[in-house]
């Protein structure tokens, strides 16, 4: 019940939509989003305040309704709510089918920042050429060369 | 066996960047040192950047709050006083392992800021005074820049050339040329070749602050680290020091602290030098009151703790239509403006601010918005994504904080860490000259957003996880009514106690303070060892 009610909100959170963006519920991440907010126990009593605060027939109500229900949650918690929301963002976009459309969409590589970086370009003076062109005019105090 | 505390001539307590500094320019004269850091090594050869779960990190383990990161080797801070949160990290290498490594120095004006406005207080150093240490830190810590720089004096050829601009970049100096206004390329702690023992050349990964498997950003566990213990230096790492032990209303006689594995030990010490940031370091010397210093130790001013500054900044972050790839490149190293840096009678505000540009964001970071707004979840979020992400760039309005005695650190005595020390509290407010200048600031970022093209400028009026630079709560000074520590670092009240981290500043000035803070603590090892008769004048 609980993973099954943490997946539809999931779903409401982050939507899958035509350009191929999996839904997160559907993407399976219930558990590890479960498992990011309760690495501490301050954690796991806010994901319990989000579960405990849908409507008791949120999975029954239609995707409208169950956005408008969190939407009321959220006021209502909004600690709570933000943390939920913060677990999502982080385990749905570090997921190599989510990183995959990232990948497709923007050219953004599916790959950690090491050990390939980027291509480093040489700095180009060419661009200072105004600013070269300026005179000092830090304050002066004395003493200075 | 005999008995009694084992001696040392110098206990350092903190490894970062002022008790690294501080270690090296001592070491390699025959004096038995020894450090004592409260974390461990961090093996950035590891980090987290070779892992595709690499934002986590940065929400997690690497996070810079200590609250939210809560590491075993964190203590916790009361927050609930302040709206800037803390950022620091405990380690060897201290803050350094998660900065960006913006590396700019103070002004000569920085130093004079009564003479020259009317407020706060001069500083008892000059900057023709430190210029010989930035210059020798410089080299040490390896730093990509370039000089000429019309807004600072005259400096020394960076040891490694200027870091380059982005598509992102380019267009905020263009902007920047177009209304007239300065800009420079940064000083970076971040080498742009290979240099020194093993470092390699920047290949503009972007997340510095995961700690660089390359060397090429400087932390002082990969810059003076390895050469001070070569000369000798004894750095003990997961030691958290308790308290500063006095034998007379004038000396400090001992360290007492917790070794890693959980014993009470004791080291007997000639001068002692903490350098644990200004919050470690006002905390350490307030837990170390005793009946005769029972508001602290080096506290006869009643300023200990006093005047926290912390660089309020605020944040304006252009989107572009065009797609700009911002993620690419260090983070926050590209170019700063100081165009508004100095006082400006023409303002309703004295002193000044600097604006830095920031690059984008991994996916993570953009969606949870870092430093600017998290973006809506629900049916719009993948539209906002996609117009958000690798289409913007930022700048920090960075103000000079000016001191005011309400803003503190102090014991929380209803909170205790792991090791049984009162946790420190932070009590803040922003003055309103600083909001007057946040105000000035921001505006004028919005105009270079707007002459750059951005379809869209989001303002974030005040960082709130950006606590990185805390100052001012020790500060120096000639008065001992007045001030904690003298010119040299040393406690007016406690003659062979130092102190050599941001506490010392007497005013913030409106840039990073790494590069100052290091200055400062390698002239006052230099003014130690004249005071011992070991040596004068500046380590080459």
């Amino acid at each position: 019940m609980t993973a099954s009610l943490l997946s539809a909100i999931l779903d409401r959170l982050l939507p899958g939509n035509s350009e191929g963006w999996p839904a997160a519920g559907k993407l399976g991440l219930a558990p590890s989003v479960g498992a990011f907010m309760s690495r501490t126990p301050e954690g796991a009593a806010w994901l319990e305040v989000v579960l405990s605060g849908t409507a008791p027939d949120f999975l029954e109500l239609t995707p409208a309704r169950q956005t408008r229900d969190l939407k009321r949650l959220e006021a209502a918690e909004p600690e709570a709510f933000e943390r939920l929301v913060v677990a999502a963002y982080n385990m749905y976009y570090t997921h190599p089918e989510v990183r995959g459309v990232i990948e497709r969409l923007t050219g953004y590589e599916a790959r950690p920042p090491q050990p390939l970086g980027y291509e480093m370009e040489p700095f180009d003076e060419a661009l200072l050429v105004r600013q070269k062109q300026r005179a000092p005019f830090w304050r002066r105090t004395g003493g200075e060369a | 066996m005999t008995g009694g505390p084992e001696t040392a001539d110098v206990v350092i307590v903190g490894a970062g960047a002022s008790g690294a500094a501080a270690a090296w320019a001592l070491s390699g004269h025959g004096l038995k040192i020894v450090c004592l850091e409260q974390g461990d090594w961090v093996d950035q050869s590891s980090s987290p950047s070779l892992d595709s779960s690499w934002e986590i990190a940065l929400q997690t383990v690497f996070h810079p709050n200590p609250n939210i990161r809560a590491g075993t080797r964190d203590y916790p801070v009361t927050d609930d006083a302040t709206p800037i949160k803390p950022a620091l990290f405990n380690a060897v290498g201290g803050s350094t392992i998660r900065w960006g490594a913006h590396f700019p120095r103070l002004h000569p004006s920085d130093f004079r800021v009564r003479t020259l406005d009317g407020v706060a207080g001069d500083w008892p150093v000059t900057y023709p005074e430190l210029e010989p240490y930035f210059d020798i830190n410089d080299r040490m810590m390896g730093v990509a820049g370039l000089a000429g720089d019309p807004a600072n004096p005259p400096r020394a050829d960076r040891p490694t050339g200027p870091l380059p601009l982005c598509p992102a970049t380019r267009r905020i100096a263009a902007a920047f040329d177009s209304l007239g206004w300065h800009w420079w390329p940064s000083d970076a702690a971040i080498v742009s070749v290979s240099y020194g023992d093993g470092r390699k050349a920047c290949n503009n990964c972007g997340p510095c602050g995961l700690g660089c498997p390359r060397r090429s950003r400087a932390s002082t566990d990969i810059t003076y680290w390895p050469v001070a213990i070569r000369g000798g230096v004894d750095l003990r790492t997961r030691c958290v020091v308790t308290a500063l032990k006095t034998t007379s209303s004038h000396q400090v006689g001992s360290v007492a602290y917790v070794d890693g594995d959980g014993h009470r030990c004791e080291i007997s010490a000639g001068t002692v030098i903490v350098g644990c940031n200004g919050l470690g370091t006002s905390r350490l010397l307030l837990a170390s009151a005793s009946r005769r210093h029972r508001t602290g130790l080096a506290n006869s001013s009643g300023q200990l703790g006093r005047n926290l500054m912390l660089h309020p900044t605020a944040i304006v972050t252009g989107v572009f239509a065009e797609r700009l790839d911002s993620h690419r490149g260090p983070f926050a190293t590209s170019l700063y403006s100081q165009q508004f840096y100095e006082t400006d009678g023409a303002n309703d505000f004295i002193r000044g601010y600097q604006l830095q540009a920031l690059r984008g964001q991994g996916p993570v970071g953009t969606a949870l918005g870092g430093y600017m707004h998290r973006l809506p979840w629900g049916e719009t979020h993948h539209r906002q994504f996609m117009a958000e992400f690798g289409h913007s760039v930022s700048l920090t309005v960075t103000t000079e904080d000016l001191p005011e005695p309400v803003n503190r650190v102090e014991l929380d005595r209803d909170r205790k860490d792991a090791w049984g020390l009162p946790v420190p509290k932070m009590t803040y407010r922003l003055g309103e000259n600083t909001r007057r200048m946040l105000s000035h600031g921001t505006a004028k970022a919005r105009e270079v957003m707007a002459t750059a093209g951005a379809s869209e400028i989001i303002v974030n009026p005040l960082a709130r996880q950006a606590g990185f630079h805390f100052l001012g709560t020790a500060r120096m000074g000639d008065d001992p009514e007045t001030s904690v520590v003298n010119g040299d670092c040393v406690s007016h009240d406690i003659d062979n106690l130092m102190i050599v981290d941001g506490s010392v500043f007497p005013t913030s000035a409106a840039v990073n303070p790494t590069p100052t803070i290091q200055a400062v603590a390698l002239r006052a090892a230099d003014r130690l060892l004249h005071r011992l008769g070991i040596s004068e004048g500046p380590r080459a």
